[in-house]
């Protein structure tokens, strides 16, 4: 199994990138390159992204990961919209890792359409353009004379057709152009029309093989007991009544490891079955010493939060003016505080790993495959080419896959034993070891000049970074700062923003959403605080310092990023037009406004929400109206899908998600203690999709960050307003319809 | 080791296994019916939701001593090809996203939908509640059921 899985990585020869456009060009090592008879060829094979068989069938190679964010859908349509494909004769495979450029499987950040859009289109355009030169020769006529149409090339003169099937062998033999030309986006006949997952049907009979799915000849099934504090080791463990429980084979402990992940020491139990691992390690007997940091608390985070606001932020991160000239003249401050959070995907995190001597086979979800082969390659002593990755389907990831603690921990216990080991996170084990979304602190304060304008801005946000964790605390940017550093959209003369790092005995990780949501909740809030002391219009507030501004860059390189206040002042208008903003209300109902940009994936979203007041601190949901501008939009369907969810997410850390620290140790264990936004809680939504031709953005994660703001502004406007989240912490209750 | 005659799928199995392992990991495990889904084991999420004679259950609660003689439906089951009409439902309405918990939320839609053809909407917040999804396609699960009831009651 392993040579042969090794081996399969260098099945396939890559040509390199030049200058970020496409790769293109690589054929199959053992095929001649010309004069293929039709016999000789399986399918044709322009690149890494597209195979197409002698049916006609095409299947795109995806190489972001799925999580549910849709890329299985969006890719395929990329590159069947410039194959001139029906898009049912497509389907998608996970493309096998080792056949892109590296870096090219990682998927975060919403980056996947906005990467690789153009090279997906060219990667189509020339499968295409291969296809035509092959009939063309068939015909013996000029390729211009050739046009694709509906996975078949049509002769314009005679207007006889060939289907692409029948092409396969003569293209395959053809040589890769360069160069090629891409439609014109006014003929896209697939791109923006909506379509259905690619694998749905596979997902709906249970058919999809998820990490936690997979099985293998002769596997077992490890479960382990990790140290309660983080970077605490192993003392001694008695296992002598776990070894007792039939089917378990054999128990073994793992050193943990530093940065960048932060693997907890442990004791695995493996056995031939997970009920069996699960029932042992229920016996196991462990002394573990946990160290010195083994007396750490929220409540005392979140003091140090407050006492350290006070003091200038230790890193100043984006100054405009001069904010001292306004101080105490007409300053409202505020705080505003968010805790840790889980990223509590459905599947639990797990993990196949095999070792044989000195090569290591893994199977597993992974947002970022590479990081996590070089990283095993370091710590558990591989060369990086005996090292071969399965990627597998993933039950939501969010952030959460980007870590691949999991990965070491199991390749750990596969170097203990000869056989192909599942590591298997029980729910508890998920909640209790996360790298958590970072607990965080604001203190912001404003003044307004003699007409009530803002005149200067102060935001200092402290928190428990992230960089600390992957990269040490000597890092040198811990700033968790987008949406409140350069980028900061609102035109304000005077501005000092900052950042205090404050280190905490807990994992850290990525969150969906990331410090665009972290930071947005306090800044929506506080700009609709000032509107309201200042007896403003929080919507006209906000416009008067968004509309008539130019765009501008967020730094000086080259690859800054662009914030358009036009762009976010256009989905917050049309939220407020949708859900009436000017119109009058029924009696005991409030709305609040938020909007933003999710300024690295060129997105922009905001949100309206109608709450019904039923008693000072309950309320119900009436409405929630959004709008997103993600530029062009691939699958409007796919983009529906992710404002959906992220609705449900938002809504769950708004109102009652929670992750809380005793003796450094996370209290929550479950779905009972860290609870999720249920079916019955899910509030209606409208989306309304703004027209746009500028570039396609990403939106996996942009239908979350002005949820928490917006409800809170709604809560405000009914008289109180929540500055903690989750909101359920200041007394507040909801009811569903 | 103890022997329990299984009826799955009304296929019928005999596994050897511990009278307490929840049917669950028979299921995934020793049968390698890896569509009903681990997601906690503590019947907090729904994600391993079959039929049991009928009803809804949690099979991560059901250990596999108490499984014989019982006519057992897992996701595999409820449609050779995804045929069911709720399977046929959640299709049209394009629910999943990650699609993990998915199979859990249409075993529980599918026993709701043989008790009660025309179950209201209260029943169906209640019901559906049990089964949690991270992703959020609450909206979608809804229109699905809808669509479902509206194919049965034809």
């Amino acid at each position: 199994m392993q040579k042969e899985t090794i081996n399969r990585r260098h099945f396939i020869k890559l040509s390199s990138f030049t200058s970020g456009s496409l790769v293109i060009g690589f054929m199959l090592p053992g095929l001649p390159a010309l004069a293929l008879s039709p016999a000789d060829c399986e399918f044709f094979q322009p690149s890494a992204y597209l195979k197409i068989d002698k049916s006609g069938k095409v299947t795109v190679l995806v190489g972001k990961q799925e999580s549910g964010q849709g890329v299985d859908t969006a890719f395929p349509m990329i590159v069947a919209e410039e194959l001139d494909v029906d898009f049912k004769d497509v389907k998608s495979e996970i493309a096998p890792y080792g056949t892109l450029k590296e870096g090219e499987h990682d998927t975060g950040g919403s980056q996947s359409v906005m990467t690789m859009y153009d090279s997906l289109r060219k990667a189509g355009a020339i499968a295409k353009a291969m296809l035509i030169s092959a009939a063309a020769k068939v015909w013996n006529i000029k390729e211009t004379s050739c046009a694709a149409d509906k996975g078949e090339v049509v002769n314009t003169i005679t207007m006889q057709r060939i289907k692409y099937g029948e092409l396969v062998c003569q293209a395959a033999a053809l040589p890769v152009p360069k160069d090629v030309t891409l439609k014109n986006p006014k003929d896209f006949k697939l791109i923006g029309k909506a379509e259905k997952r690619s694998n749905l049907n596979d997902i709906l009979t249970g058919k999809t093989k998820y990490g936690l799915d997979i099985k293998l000849d002769g596997m077992l099934f490890a479960v382990a007991e990790r140290c309660p504090v983080l970077g605490g080791t192993l003392v001694s463990v008695d296992d002598a009544a776990a070894k007792k429980v039939p089917g378990v084979i054999k128990v073994v402990s793992y050193k943990g490891t530093g940065a960048p992940m932060h693997v907890r020491a442990g004791v695995a139990v493996i056995a031939t079955n997970t009920w069996a691992a699960i029932k042992a390690r229920k016996l196991l007997n462990i002394t573990w010493d946990e160290g010195s940091k083994n007396n750490e608390s929220t409540e005392e985070l979140f003091k140090t939060f407050a006492a350290k606001a006070k003091t200038k932020p230790a890193i100043e991160v984006f100054k405009k003016g001069d904010v001292s000239s306004f101080a105490n003249k007409n300053e409202i401050t505020a705080t505003y505080a968010q805790p840790f959070l889980a990223h509590a995907t459905i599947e639990p995190v797990n993990f196949v790993a095999a070792v044989n001597g000195d090569a290591c086979e893994l199977w597993g979800g992974l947002q970022l495959p590479d990081w996590t082969v070089n990283t095993i390659a370091k710590e558990c002593n591989f060369k990086k080419e005996k090292i071969k990755v399965n990627l597998t389907a993933m039950g939501g990831a969010f952030g959460r896959r980007l870590h691949f603690d999991f990965a070491i921990e199991a390749v750990r216990i596969a170097q203990q034993i000869d056989k192909p080991v599942k590591l298997i996170w029980e729910r508890a084990d998920d909640i209790r070891f996360q790298p958590y979304r970072p607990a965080n602190y604001h203190l912001l304060k404003a003044s307004t000049d003699d007409k009530g304008h803002l005149a200067a801005w102060q935001h200092h946000v402290l928190g428990t970074p992230v960089a600390y964790m992957t990269e040490g605390p000597n890092t040198k940017h811990p700033e968790e700062m987008d949406g409140a550093d350069k980028g900061f959209c609102y035109a304000v003369p005077n501005i000092l923003t900052g950042y205090t790092p404050v280190d905490f005995n807990i994992n850290r990780g990525w969150l969906r959403s990331v410090d665009i949501c972290v930071n947005t909740f306090p800044v929506e809030s506080f700009i609709d605080e000032i509107a309201q002391q200042q007896h403003k219009d929080p919507l006209d507030f906000r416009l008067a310092m968004l509309e008539n501004k130019p765009d501008f860059k967020t730094g000086d390189d080259p690859g800054a990023m662009t914030q358009s206040p036009a762009r976010i002042a256009a989905v917050l208008k049309k939220v407020a037009e949708k859900i009436g903003w000017k119109e009058a209300r029924k009696p005991n109902h409030f709305i609040g406004l938020a909007t933003h940009s999710f300024i690295f994936a060129k997105s922009y979203a905001a949100h309206a929400i109608e709450i019904e007041l039923l008693a000072p601190k309950k309320f119900k949901i009436t409405r929630v109206v959004a709008a997103i501008d993600c530029g062009l939009v691939i699958n409007p369907d796919g983009l529906l899908n992710q404002m959906e969810g992220g609705l449900a997410f938002a809504l769950t850390q708004t109102l009652k998600g929670e992750i809380t620290v005793a003796n450094s140790r996370v209290v929550e264990d479950g779905f009972f203690s860290y609870e999720l936004l249920t079916y019955a809680e899910m509030p209606p939504l409208e989306i309304y999709i703004i027209d746009s031709k500028e570039e396609p953005g990403g939106v996996g994660e942009v239908g979350l960050s002005t949820v928490a703001p917006a409800l809170c502004n709604a809560l405000a406007a009914a008289g109180n307003r929540p500055r903690n989240l989750p909101i359920r912490n200041e007394g507040f209750s909801w009811v569903y319809a | 080791m103890p022997s329990f005659k299984l009826n799955v799928n009304n296929t019928a199995y005999t596994v050897d296994a511990e009278a307490d392992m929840p049917l669950l990991w028979v299921l995934r495990d020793l049968l390698n019916l890896t569509g009903t889904k681990y997601g906690c084991g503590v019947a907090s999420c729904g994600a391993c939701t079959v039929m049991i004679d009928g009803n809804a259950a949690y099979a991560c609660q059901r250990p596999v001593g108490t499984c014989v003689n019982k006519k057992i439906t897992t996701i595999e089951g409820l449609s050779a090809d995804g045929s069911h009409p709720v399977q046929k439902a959640w299709q049209k309405a394009g629910v999943p996203q990650c699609g993990y918990c998915q199979p859990g939320q249409m075993m529980a839609a599918a026993a709701m939908l043989e008790k009660n053809k025309k179950p209201s909407e209260e029943t169906i917040a209640e019901v559906m509640s049990n089964n949690l999804c991270r992703c959020g396609t609450y909206h979608r699960i809804k229109k699905a059921i809808h669509i479902a009831i509206e194919d049965i009651n034809q």
